[in-house]
């Protein structure tokens, strides 16, 4: 548990770059600091989402069964 | 009409093992579940708050659609070597959510919140429980092999639910909730759809080719049922308030999806709030749509958001300006805007702005906008059409909650998704509930007393007493006054019983 709730934190504190918006305490005018600018296309980030991408088994979706949930 | 905000999502997850494929969907369900306990599973959920056969519109049906295959499914349970209760392993959480087996999907109900901030740290905060419990199951089974993904289909035709919860008076007339909410139901997935390759029917199969925008709406059949699983409803009847029923409802939402971007979350709770206060303040529509549920349909088919759905009254109207009604008519409705409202009424429009604008500027915002963004780059990148079966890889990956592979994770380590939690909030969500709701009250008793605990639920807590067992009603501890008297008894009490009687003397 020790473990898993450490790596848990790691993650938390690597991955979360993007600047908070806090939905009470402050309003910003529309548009203000409330997200990411367009997108570029090239980027080494948008490089690293494609090497992630392209990781995934094309088959993956195929081999994945559940049962009907609610 | 005043109302109380509380509100709460339930989400059920999708597992899969990597490394069989002759595993066992209830007990890979159950194990997930148990992994997440220090000690030994205690059966202590009671049921008897469940009522799914109650409908809100005043009867109570004799059956549910689903009931034959429910029937099936206890009759294979019954061969394994597992009670109801050991294959439930339904728990209570320290932070007052419900974390359990529904149906052979782990599931996590949030600990019902009362503010947007809190419900988006404590939906994120179960992503990080269920991941915790993928990780030490890996640990026991000696490798990475069970993936956990937050979505809502199997591609196959199966679909799994992610539903919203709000607590609404009692007093509002049923058909006038219906009336008030259904167009904008039937379009908030413009706004909050996790979006999805292909297209499905229920357990007949899936289609490639094309994008739409809601993973739920081509599972949609019927306006209003009391059904779950089959014959799904835009507006679930389900009549089950978890408060008092003369006071109380709960809109029980299964249609939504389940989504990745807090943004996205942010947007679907805080409309839908918002629409609430707007009925519960006697707002009518001033249109109704004329097929619904052709409606959810058409509209989730259309990325480009051009699609037009025929109204009642006569002529057409987009999803994106169904939206648009809603949020101009709540500048007009409400007269108390406080400030959590004023900012959903603000981001509301914007978002509606900018998806008839230039939607590639919620990437990391919306859903569907940065699932159709990351899926047109890489059929770009690849060359391959939109009917390769990749795409309906990728589209479950970016819903896998592992750090190191899901596509959304992969977006966050990025820094292109929009927080709306703090990583202190998510940490915080994992161990302490609200400390404006009863949620809040729950999680404390496990924390403080879990040992005493004979039952839990929704409503209240019975503890094993001396003289039989002492009960703490959380029926009436809506109101955050309540709450706060609640918790000082509970936090000063050294047992059950002197909290239970610091209460009686407060009364």
């Amino acid at each position: 548990m020790e473990h898993a709730m450490k790596f848990v934190q790691l993650i938390g504190s690597l991955d979360r770059k993007e600047r908070p918006v806090d939905p009470i305490s402050k309003p910003s005018g529309p548009g203000e600091d409330s997200g990411p600018k367009r997108p570029e296309t090239d980027s080494p980030s948008r490089d690293n989402l494609m090497k992630r991408m392209k990781k995934v088994d094309p088959k993956q979706a195929e081999k994945y069964r559940q049962r009907t949930g609610e | 009409m005043s109302s109380i905000r509380l509100f709460g999502i339930e989400t059920e997850y999708g597992i899969a093992r990597e490394d069989t494929e002759t595993a066992d969907p209830v007990v890979e369900s159950m194990e997930l579940v148990r992994a997440y306990l220090d000690g030994h599973f205690t059966c202590r959920w009671d049921y008897r708050g469940e009522h799914p056969h109650e409908d809100q519109r005043g009867f109570r049906v004799t059956e549910l659609a689903q009931d034959k295959e429910e029937d099936l499914f206890a009759e294979q349970d019954a061969h394994r070597p597992f009670s109801f209760h050991e294959m439930k392993s339904d728990l209570v959480l320290p932070n007052g959510a419900r974390f359990y087996n529904d149906h052979t999907h782990p599931e996590y109900s949030t600990p019902e919140c009362r503010t947007i901030k809190d419900i988006v740290a404590h939906d994120r905060a179960g992503e990080r429980i269920l991941w915790v419990a993928a990780q030490r199951r890996n640990e026991v089974l000696g490798g990475r092999v069970v993936q956990l993904y937050k979505n809502n289909t199997d591609f196959h035709g199966h679909s799994y639910g992610c539903h919203d919860n709000y607590l609404v008076p009692r007093a509002i007339n049923f058909d006038n909730l219906v009336r008030g909410i259904l167009p904008f139901l039937v379009s908030r997935q413009v706004i909050a759809g996790a979006g999805k390759v292909g297209r499905e029917a229920q357990e007949r199969g899936f289609t490639p080719g094309g994008f739409q925008l809601s993973q739920r709406a081509d599972f949609m059949e019927t306006e209003l049922s009391v059904d779950t699983m089959h014959n799904r409803p835009i507006l679930n009847t389900r009549d089950e308030p978890h408060a008092t029923r003369e006071r109380y409802r709960r809109l029980h939402l299964i249609l939504g999806d389940a989504n990745m971007c807090e943004y996205t979350t942010a947007l679907k709770i805080g409309t839908t709030r918002v629409v609430l206060d707007m009925i519960a303040e006697g707002f009518v529509p001033s249109f109704d749509l004329a097929s619904p549920v052709a409606a959810i349909q058409a509209i989730s088919q259309d990325p480009d958001l051009k699609t037009v759905v025929k109204r009642q009254e006569g002529g057409t109207i987009s999803g994106l300006d169904i939206q648009r009604e809603y949020v101009e008519q709540a500048r007009r409705v409400l007269t108390n805007i406080d400030e959590e409202t004023q900012w959903i009424l603000q981001e509301w429009e914007l978002v509606i702005d900018q998806l008839q604008k230039d939607p590639l500027q919620l990437v990391g915002k919306i859903d569907w906008v940065t699932k159709r963004w990351l899926l047109e780059s890489f059929v770009q990148d690849e060359g391959i059409g939109w009917d390769d079966p990749w795409l309906a890889s990728l589209d479950l990956e970016y819903h896998n909650i592992d750090p190191e592979r899901g596509l959304f994770c992969g977006l966050e380590v990025e820094g292109r998704a929009t927080s709306i939690s703090q990583e202190d909030d998510i940490q915080e969500a994992m161990k302490n509930g609200p400390l404006d709701t009863r949620a809040g009250l729950r999680g404390l008793c496990v924390q403080r007393f879990g040992e005493d605990i004979n039952s839990i639920q929704w409503e209240g807590v019975h503890f094993n007493g001396k003289n039989g067992t002492l009960h703490l009603d959380l029926l009436d501890h809506l109101e955050p006054v309540s709450v706060a008297h609640c918790r000082a008894a509970l936090e000063a009490a050294k047992t059950p019983l002197e909290m239970i009687n610091s209460l009686a003397i407060q009364k």
